[in-house]
């Protein structure tokens, strides 16, 4: 009978339940996903460039571990409101204690069990086309990826299925630890907090101190090592939440002596957050988390995207260089955006290569300068024939253009006349210098497969900023994927965290609108006032967020060398990240006004 | 039409329910009656009677199938939107058996809020909310929040948040329905103080004879429609009790 009665209350609210199935759903497929990718060895030996790869991708499941763990805790708080008054109105119907635990228990466990097995099943869909299609629109190849990997299942289901068991038992005690009356009435209590100055100001200094210690942290990672992350996480996270519980209360109490407050509905707005404060500084906290996290990971993933191409510009002189080429070669050569080209004749005669002078002359070489400590300029130059004899012939982007197997000939330039008499094996050499790297991927791509295939690519070595690009992308290629990935993830999260918490509000706030529509409120007094309120609840962690995340670029800084900085192009990509917020901003408003707003007659 | 002396005038009221392909329910049926300013009148009838339905037509909250409903001069019947909204903020006062407070404000904030929603300067609005708290006796009440309120307390807050704005009736959808004996009586006193003192037009609808004792001049509504009509007169409210409890003994018959 009871059981048939939470049925019926589960099927009242199918709308709710679908959304928060469809949460954890997406949670434990994106789980799924990274877990194959973490965890999948013959995936992770084939790509380990870096031998920090794998520390990477662990760090990232950590990561994703602790979110997950807070996301479920979230989403459980939102199941348990949900239910509240139809366990209270079963007690209140004579419904033994245990009884109804029994039903909470099981309700949590099934309803997790059930999005864990189509969360997995999902991950695996996705593993094996979204993943796909996410490394395709990078330019990356990671080899030994296949969707389905049983330690990946394993390790999903036993996370989510713990983590629900905990969930369920934490249902259970606050069930049985709240009074009928309590449950029952749980969506009208008022829930007045108190201001105490001398507290609230102890909570902001502390969360400051919290927020700075976690910004250093970050960016010391040099010296903290793996300490940094966790240390960072912890005590943002408790700063975060600090400041907004010492700070949001004591300005919307101020704000309510206002005269400004007295002003159409505004009191009314001030009075909902203050209602609602002690839930809402919990989930800004969470949210303004996600949203840095997101932001950060999409922020550093497409800036190695954005900074390779400036990176390659110093990684040679001319982008590809092309020994006697063919005519199909010739074909796709014609197809570059050519700055500079230059071609030379070579001959080869035992570990010298021989140049001719007037060639040289007439096309020379470019070069680039070096700083101090080695790195090398992106600026170009040329010199006379005679200076460059001196000095010029031994750069290596110069000795590169003439390689055996042995390693590179020396080089020694003749007259003409010297140069036409010489022996040995000759060999024409054509440098080109594209405009812009990326415009031309294709066909360097390429030619660059047709160079290697006639002579063997010399080991440990790049010729041209082609190779030294393709080289880099390998390197980063499984950070920055990580990083769009995580930021895909958390960005996934982030949205139904906010859903919940907009649904979880929902039949209160309907109440509340439809006696706001008694007394009198125009709609449009009504839509703003929503606007309003949520726009709230989007701003404060955007702007926590962005906050986090300027400081906690600072982490990649040693990962980066100079030109690359973390900070580099960040405009752009947090711009488009915020316009993605706001059209999620829009959507959950335009969903939150048909949910709320009276109908004009009553029904 | 409307005489300077009328605050309400209902002509040939009618309200089906369910559109014209479903099935439809007449709650009220060709309604006639007048309030006069100043009036305390009753509508009187069993639960399912129409009278909800009749003051929500009178309110704007919902929209009659045929006829006229004139307030204050106004025509509800023909506005629309914005004008319904500032319509029932500025000339309608309403009291509701569930209290309608929102638990968010406290009693000062909910009381304020149909002059807030006029933008009345912060320094009038402050004088509007004690002088009408101190005629209902709440003053001490201000700082709370509904939550902290018992039922008579925040009926009286309703009250005094619907004749804030000094609207041009006040109208009541079965107040004392929730409250227990004495707070009714008491919210039922300060109904007829407010009615006499601000001479304040006052119409109440109920089903207990009780309540509707209070009332200069009771309608009894049955099935949609209005059947006969008591005044009180000179007589005492106890007289009166027994006149209803007489007319209401033949009205069931
Ligand atoms: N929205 C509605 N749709 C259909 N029927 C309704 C609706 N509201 C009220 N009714 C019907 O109209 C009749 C009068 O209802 P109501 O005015 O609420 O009565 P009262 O307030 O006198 O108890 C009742 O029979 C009720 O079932
Ligand atoms: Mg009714």
């Amino acid at each position: 009978m009871l059981g048939k009665l939470a049925l019926a209350g589960i099927k009242n609210r199918r709308r709710d339940y679908l959304v928060l199935l469809a949460g954890l759903t997406m949670s434990a497929a994106i789980f799924y996903m990274f877990a194959n990718l973490a965890t999948n060895r013959a995936f992770i030996k084939a790509n380990a460039v870096v031998s920090q790869a794998s520390l990477i991708f662990g760090f990232g499941a950590v990561l994703l571990i602790l979110i997950t763990v807070v996301y479920i805790m979230y989403a459980n708080s939102f199941l348990l409101s949900m239910r509240q008054h139809d366990y209270g109105l079963f007690m209140m119907l004579g419904a033994t204690r245990k009884r109804v635990g029994e039903l909470v228990f099981l309700e949590t466990l099934i309803l997790g069990a059930i999005a864990t097995a189509i969360g997995i099943g999902l991950g695996l869909l996705m593993s094996k086309f979204l993943v796909g299609f996410l490394l395709n629109m990078l330019g990356l190849h990671l080899a030994h990826l296949s969707a389905v990997y049983v330690p990946a299942i394993i390790a999903t289901a036993v996370l989510y299925v713990g983590l629900f068991i905990l969930a369920s038992l934490f249902n259970l005690i606050r069930l049985t630890r709240t009074t009928v009356l309590k449950l029952l009435h749980s969506d009208e209590q008022a829930n007045q907090p108190k201001v105490k100055p001398f507290r609230q100001l102890i909570q902001g200094t502390l969360g400051i101190v919290f927020l700075a210690i976690g910004y250093w942290a970050l960016a010391a990672i040099k010296t903290l090592q793996m300490t940094a992350i966790p240390l960072a996480l912890v005590t943002i996270t408790l700063g975060t939440y600090l400041l907004f519980r010492a700070t949001i209360l004591v300005i919307i109490r101020g704000l309510r002596h206002t005269a400004w407050a007295k002003k159409h509905l505004n009191g009314f707005l001030l009075g909902q957050l203050n209602f609602r404060v002690h839930n809402y500084t919990r989930m800004l906290t969470i949210v303004s988390l996600l949203f840095a996290m997101a932001l950060g990971a999409i922020t550093v993933g497409s800036g190695y995207h954005k900074q390779l191409p400036m990176m390659a510009k110093t990684l040679g002189t001319y982008s590809i260089a092309i020994h006697d080429k063919t005519p199909a070669e010739q074909k796709l050569m014609d197809q570059l955006h050519v700055a500079y080209t230059a071609t030379y004749t070579q001959k080869r005669q035992g570990k010298t290569v021989y140049y001719n002078a007037d060639e040289l002359a007439k096309q020379p070489v470019e070069q680039q300068r070096y700083k101090k400590s080695g790195q090398p300029e992106a600026h170009l130059y040329t010199q006379s024939l005679k200076a460059f004899k001196k000095s010029g012939t031994q750069d290596m982007n110069f000795m590169a253009l003439a390689l055996g197997k042995v390693g590179a000939y020396t080089p020694k330039i003749l007259s003409a006349e010297q140069f036409a008499k010489q022996t040995g094996k000759t060999v024409t050499v054509t440098t080109i210098r594209v405009k812009d790297l990326q415009q031309d991927m294709k066909p360097l791509k390429q030619l660059n497969k047709l160079e290697n295939q006639r002579f063997t690519p010399p080991t440990n070595m790049t010729v041209g900023s082609y190779q030294g690009y393709e080289m880099m992308n390998a390197f980063f290629g499984g950070l920055e994927f990580m990083g769009y990935f995580l930021g895909i993830a958390f960005l996934a999260m982030l949205a139904s965290c906010l859903m919940f918490k907009i649904l979880s509000g929902a039949p209160g706030d309907q109440r509340r609108y439809r006696m706001l529509y008694k007394v009198g409120v125009r709609q449009n007094l009504m839509r703003w006032g929503i606007a309003k309120e949520i726009g709230i609840l989007f701003l404060i962690p955007g702007i926590m967020g962005v906050i986090d995340v300027l400081f906690g670029l600072q982490m990649f800084k040693p990962l980066m060398v100079a030109p690359m900085s973390p900070y580099l192009g960040i405009g752009s990509t947090f711009l488009i990240f915020i316009g993605l917020y706001v059209i999620y901003y829009l959507i959950t408003l335009a969903l939150y006004w048909r949910i709320v707003l009276p109908k004009t007659t009553t029904d | 039409m409307t005489t300077a002396t009328t605050v309400v005038d209902v002509h040939g009221l009618e309200k089906t329910y369910g559109k014209a392909n479903e099935r439809q329910y007449k709650a009220l049926k060709d309604i006639n009656f007048s309030v006069a300013e100043g009036e305390f009148v009753g509508i009187m009838g069993a639960s399912g009677s129409g009278k909800t339905t009749l003051l929500n037509m009178l309110s704007t909250l919902d929209t009659p199938t045929k006829g006229d409903v004139i307030v204050n001069g106004h025509d509800v019947t023909k506005m629309r939107g914005n004008q319904l909204a500032d319509f029932r903020a500025q000339e309608v006062g309403f009291i509701f058996q569930d209290f309608n407070l929102l638990e968010s404000l406290t009693a000062e904030e909910n009381i304020g809020l149909p002059l807030a929603l006029k933008g009345t300067a912060s320094k009038v609005m402050d004088q509007a909310i004690h002088e009408v708290a101190e005629t209902l006796s709440i003053a001490d009440l201000l700082q709370k929040y509904p939550a902290e309120l018992s039922g008579g307390q925040k009926q009286r807050v309703a009250a005094a948040r619907a004749i804030v704005h000094h609207p041009s009736i006040l109208m009541g959808d079965e107040p004392t329905g929730a409250l227990d004996s004495t707070s009714a009586r008491e919210l039922l006193d300060l109904l007829t103080t407010i009615n006499q003192k601000q001479a304040m037009s006052v119409l109440l609808v109920t089903h207990d004879p009780f309540s509707a004792s209070f009332c200069q001049r009771i309608l009894f509504i049955k099935d949609g429609q209005i059947g006969s009509e008591l005044k009180r007169g000179s007589q005492d409210r106890a007289a009166f009790y027994q006149q209803i409890l007489n007319e209401l003994g033949t009205f069931n018959e």
